[in-house]
């Protein structure tokens, strides 16, 4: 379709969904402060405004092209516009920039410097801001401009909505509901809201000074990185399609006081390998399928809260980063004799995995984590010309990965790597993929003897709730579902540089491919050093030692964390005790959950074996089809009777005594 | 009290069906049982409908029907605007503190008051007013306030 656009003929796609994405393919990026190609458009800022056809000026983001219309991006009047609409926001902004995690990135700062914003026609007012910095990521609302990336970012892609406009007017903030702090709701962590945000309202917690501090302490510092850190570094020191990248960053790390740097492609192959064999072991079995991968912590968090149903049927092989981690703890430390003084530093892009280094399931065997934007910083404050670093190799012998292994960073990565591992085990005859609906690829893949097995890739959490209620109703069918939580997977995770949109992933993800393809290694099974663990350490695949180094477990999660009400507790040590926790919510209520609480209350009176049941009741355990409910310590007693929660209670007593019999056997 | 408040919730819920197209009708409800809405049946309401809490306070929080905080039965209204402050509308506020035990903001133990002071009732030829579940109170005295009150809790007695 033909426009005229600032008094020149110009061809813009047919398709383009607004006239601000069709200029955009043609070189001008109208200014805007609250459009995301991703989500609906929400037309609230007014920055985007365009002249149509000589006459009225309107956002450009809600305009629909139309054949032969003219328009004008940057007239006086729009310009004043723009001033104004940037001065209204400055005047209620902390504008302490020289403090804030986006300086030199922020969009609105941007904005003020190419407007020449100097002085401010109006007075400065203050706003009630809220402020949450106790987690992962942290909001501070006093930069907040209410554009609402954030809140679509969450709602529309992620299907999370941890967060949301609270308040009127003036009044207005965006947070989660009650004011909770983020780490109490049921955000995930992704901080695709962190990616999309275009000032410093919400950042990533910044860990940087206690790496620092390690090195100054005399710590045997270790970094490993991961695949997808190493396809947008370069953003930020204006290199292009470098794929030394990598390398130069062992430099940099090294020159700083680190002692090794490993890669986390290594344990990629490491994964996809135990994972590849656990998969065939159910598929044998027959038993819990299909199987989701579970390398991404923001899936993993999604899954233990909306399908808990799942949780058994997610791979139970630690990520990368943890699976990278305890090997470098458990058989490295001492392999190198350092064992107490080890401080392991991961790269990743992104922000769940610094909740996932903190699980408890993990030990802290990776003690820090840095997303790619901390590291951006840490390089650019060595003042060093990155582009004139000389690329130096990953240490080994955790150094070592296969093409496979680095895909990992973006969508498809992991499946394919299985398939890999898979094809090298069974004769494959056959490997088919298509797209089957947004963000979802369907691999099948069929054996010699005829069986095809279903993969499904799929990326984004709100494709992915599709994709798990279909499979859940049978309308889709699959044997092993490989998820990632952010668009087009690591790639675009929420600790990657600004901006982190569709074009710079996309971007990011054909660097990764070009660095892939100059690795001579093709599948995991081709990682000698990874080999030579299983030589070493693990024996064969699923080991007992495979376990106990490389598997984890998951367990169902609330979204949303209430205090417990305490009916009888009890003075003893946390050891000893056996917590029971009985719903008290609608469901449970009305399906005779107090009469289970007084007759438990009588139990633990009368009988001997049950004065150590601690008694609490609590809200909706959000297992509501099963009511009523009971939670003995972390166990889920749906359908509960008195009955089956002694019986439950005495297992758990059992399981106990047990534990502690065999621990002073062991003395 | 808790498992005695869901009750009612249910009941509410099931009367719209668990429709999420019914939150603001649901929460009217809620607010009216409850003189507020409580943080658990957020939540509660939140699992039963399928709607993330986030959004629901920002229902809550964006609508003037709604409040967090218990309302009373009677929720009184002291007019705290220039013409009622100058005809010393805050000595009226001691007055109903003395009389019901309550400062601004504050909600009786038996939920019956609630008082909360606001700006202009756009009653200033009345002025020091106060309006009490929507019924407009002027010219006040001390001694009206007290008589107003104690007709209330009066009425309420029988
Ligand atoms: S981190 Fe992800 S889940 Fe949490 S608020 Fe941000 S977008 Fe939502
Ligand atoms: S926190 Fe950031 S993304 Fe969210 S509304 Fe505020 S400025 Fe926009
Ligand atoms: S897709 Fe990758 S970056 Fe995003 S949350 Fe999952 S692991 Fe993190
Ligand atoms: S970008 Fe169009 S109104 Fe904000
Ligand atoms: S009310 Fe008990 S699980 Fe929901
Ligand atoms: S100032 Fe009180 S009614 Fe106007």
């Amino acid at each position: 379709m033909k426009i005229n656009v600032n008094g020149k003929q110009v061809e813009i796609k047919d398709d383009a969904k607004n006239i601000m994405e069709a200029l955009r393919e043609i070189g001008i990026e109208i200014p805007n402060l609250c459009y995301l190609s991703e989500t609906s458009v929400y037309g609230a800022c007014r920055m985007c405004l365009v002249e149509v056809d000589g006459k009225e000026i309107v956002t450009s983001c809600t305009l629909a092209p139309r054949e032969g219309m003219s328009i004008r991006t940057h007239t006086p009047k729009i310009y004043e516009m723009r001033k104004g609409i940037l001065q209204l926001l400055l005047a209620s902004h902390d504008g302490d920039c020289t403090t804030c995690e986006m300086n030199g990135k922020c969009k609105l700062q941007r904005y003020a410097r190419d407007f020449g914003l100097t002085t401010n026609r109006f007075a400065t007012v203050s706003k009630k801001t809220i402020t949450d910095n106790s987690s992962i990521i942290v909001r501070d609302n006093a930069k907040c401009i209410l554009c609402g990336d954030c809140v679509r970012a969450c709602e529309e892609l992620q299907t999370v909505s941890a967060i949301d406009f609270a308040y009127r007017g003036f009044d207005t903030q965006v947070v989660p509901s009650f004011e909770e702090k983020i780490e109490n709701t049921e955000c995930v962590f992704c901080g695709q809201c962190v990616a999309y945000c275009p000032t410093g309202a919400l950042a990533i917690r910044n860990d940087v000074d206690k790496v620092y501090k390690a090195i100054e302490d005399g710590k045997y510092v270790i970094g490993m990185i991961a695949p997808a850190v190493r396809a947008s570094l370069q953003e930020e020191f204006g290199l292009e399609d470098d794929i030394a990248m990598a390398g130069r960053m062992v430099s940099v790390l090294k020159m700083i006081g680190f002692k090794k740097v490993f890669d986390v492609a290594f344990s990629a192959d490491l994964v996809a390998y135990e994972e590849a064999h656990e998969f065939l072991e159910r598929l044998e079995k027959n038993e819990r399928l299909p199987q989701f991968t579970s390398c991404c912590p923001g899936w993993v968090k999604f899954a233990e809260q909306y399908y808990p149903e799942y949780v058994p049927h997610l791979s139970s092989v630690k990520s990368p980063q943890m699976a990278l981690g305890a090997v470098i703890k458990k058989y490295y430390a001492k392999e190198i004799g350092v064992a107490e003084d080890i401080i392991l530093v991961s790269v990743m892009p992104c922000t769940a995995k610094k909740f996932e280094a903190e699980r408890e399931e993990f030990n802290g065997d990776v003690d820090i984590v840095l997303t790619t934007r901390e590291l951006v910083k840490v390089f650019k404050s060595t003042g060093m010309d990155i582009k004139m670093v000389e690329p130096e190799p990953f240490d080994r012998p955790f150094g070592l990965s296969s093409q496979s292994g680095l895909s990992f960073g973006k969508t498809g990565g992991v499946l394919g790597s299985v398939i890999e591992v898979i094809a090298d085990k069974a004769a494959v005859k056959n490997v088919n993929t298509k797209q089957i609906s947004e963000g979802t690829n369907l691999t099948e893949i069929e054996l010699e003897n005829g069986r095809i097995v279903r993969g499904i890739a799929v990326f984004g959490l709100g494709n992915v709730r599709k994709v798990v209620d279909k499979l859940k109703n049978g309308e889709l069918q699959a044997d092993v579902v490989e998820v990632m939580a952010c668009n087009y997977g690591c790639i675009g995770g929420g600790g990657q540089p600004y901006p982190n949109d569709v074009r710079t992933r996309a971007r990011r993800a054909s660097i990764l491919r070009e660095t892939q393809s100059v690795d001579v290694l093709i599948s995991p099974t081709e990682n000698f050093h990874m080999r030579q663990l299983y030589e070493k350490y693990f024996g064969a695949p699923l080991s007992h030692e495979a376990h106990e180094t490389l598997h984890t477990e998951y367990k169902h999660r609330r979204r949303i964390q209430q205090e417990e009400i305490d009916i009888l507790p009890l003075p003893t040590d946390d050891e000893e005790k056996i917590e029971i926790s009985v719903c008290l919510g609608t469901s449970c209520y009305t399906k005779g959950s107090y009469e289970i609480l007084e007759k438990l209350i009588a139990l633990s009176n009368n009988e001997e074996w049950a004065k150590n049941l601690e008694i609490k009741g609590t809200f909706c355990l959000e297992n509501c089809g099963k009511a009523p409910n009971v939670l003995i310590n972390d166990r889920i007693v749906g359908e509960a009777t008195i009955e089956k929660i002694k019986e439950v209670a005495l297992s758990e007593i059992r399981e106990k005594q047990g534990d502690t019999e065999i621990s002073k056997s062991n003395l | 009290m808790l498992t005695r408040s869901f009750d009612k919730v249910e009941d509410i819920l099931e009367k719209y069906g668990y429709r999420k197209e019914m939150l603001i009708k649901i929460l009217l409800e809620i607010q009216h049982e409850y003189r507020h809405i409580p943080r658990e049946v957020v939540n509660y309401i939140g699992v039963a409908l399928g709607i993330p809490p986030a959004k629901i306070y920002g229902v809550i929080t964006f609508y003037s029907q709604f409040s967090l905080n218990p309302k009373g039965e009677y929720t009184i209204m002291i007019c705290d605007g220039t013409a009622c402050h100058m005809e010393g509308s805050m000595n009226l506020v001691k007055v109903i503190e003395e009389e019901i035990g309550i400062r601004p903001g504050e909600v009786t133990q038996d939920l019956k008051f609630s008082l909360d002071k606001v700006g202009c009732l756009g009653a200033c030829a009345l002025a020091p007013a106060m309006v009490i579940n929507g019924e407009v109170y002027g010219k006040l005295t001390p001694d009206k306030v007290r008589e107003i009150l104690r007709n209330i809790k009066e009425r309420k007695a029988e």
